[in-house]
């Protein structure tokens, strides 16, 4: 699968209402391998920083003896980060609005993790 | 820590312990030293210093050389239990470098984006320039032996 591919298939995640952006990380580095996003989303920082909460939740669960989580959800007052384990090291993590339909990202970021693997 | 310009050291602190970083190293372009985090003998810092320096400028002189005058951001080097981040920034007393080596805790992203912080937080913390002094002999052993002490302590 192509990068271009891959922004399509991230900008059909953009399209839900309330979703302020979709990108591929790499989870190792911390850097953006593919993204589709608004202008006022800091694409870079949000894969920086997303990766280091994969990392952590990775530790936590194998300290737990639980294995590698498949995904991350983090939601705020204003906003949620769902982040889903996509072939290693990549991952799909969406931004989006307290008020977006965060169920239908989720599926939408596991069928595309999914299509990556 | 250590550091030979006290401004330096909010900004550098934060981003230590942000970036979960090893070793820290900040220098001017010519490869003088004004912090270090992490290195434990001062000939470390020196070469290091100086290797940096040279590697920055070694990629700048590329960049003009493959029409990228601009130069680029920064030089990564992963290795499977390091990485090194070495990057040039400006400050109004002139471009600096900061060379930082992290592990595993810690990712190139991290890293990329807490330095770009580092950076405007040194930039907005350094004071005017100060009119240049003239360098007297009795003065320059003082001032070295200061300066060193600064960033090795009490030798």
């Amino acid at each position: 699968m192509s990068i271009a591919r891959w922004e399509n298939a991230l900008r059909e995640v953009t399209r839900v209402p309330g979703v302020l952006g979709a990108l591929i990380i790499s989870a190792d580095d911390g850097l953006v391998v593919a993204e589709s996003s608004m202008d006022e989303l800091a694409t870079a920082d949000v894969a920086a920083l997303s990766a280091a909460l994969i990392l952590r939740a990775s530790r936590c669960m194998s300290a737990m003896g639980k294995g590698a989580p498949g995904s991350v959800h983090l939601v705020g007052d204003a906003g949620a980060l769902l982040a889903v384990a996509g072939p290693a090291p990549l991952w799909l993590v969406a931004v989006a609005h307290g008020d977006a339909e965060l169920g239908r990202v989720r599926l939408l970021l596991r069928d595309f993790a999914v299509v990556l693997a | 820590m250590r550091v030979l310009e006290p401004w330096v050291t909010a900004p550098l602190t934060e981003f230590l312990r942000e970036s979960s970083a090893r070793l820290a190293l900040v220098m001017t372009s010519s490869g003088q030293v004004i912090a270090q985090h992490g290195f434990t003998r001062s000939v470390d810092v020196m070469s290091a210093a100086a290797l940096g320096a040279g590697i920055l400028a070694t990629t700048t002189e590329i960049a003009t050389m493959v029409d990228a005058p601009a130069g680029f951001g920064a030089v990564v080097h992963q290795g499977a239990a390091q990485g090194i981040w070495l990057a040039g920034f400006d400050t109004p007393r002139g471009r600096w470098i900061g060379l930082v080596v992290f592990g595993p805790e810690s990712t190139v992203g991290l890293v990329r984006m807490f330095f770009a912080r580092f950076a405007e937080q040194v930039a907005a913390a350094t004071p005017a320039v100060v009119p240049v002094r003239d360098v007297l002999a009795e003065g320059f052993e003082r001032e070295l032996d200061d300066s060193l002490r600064a960033l090795f302590g009490s030798r």
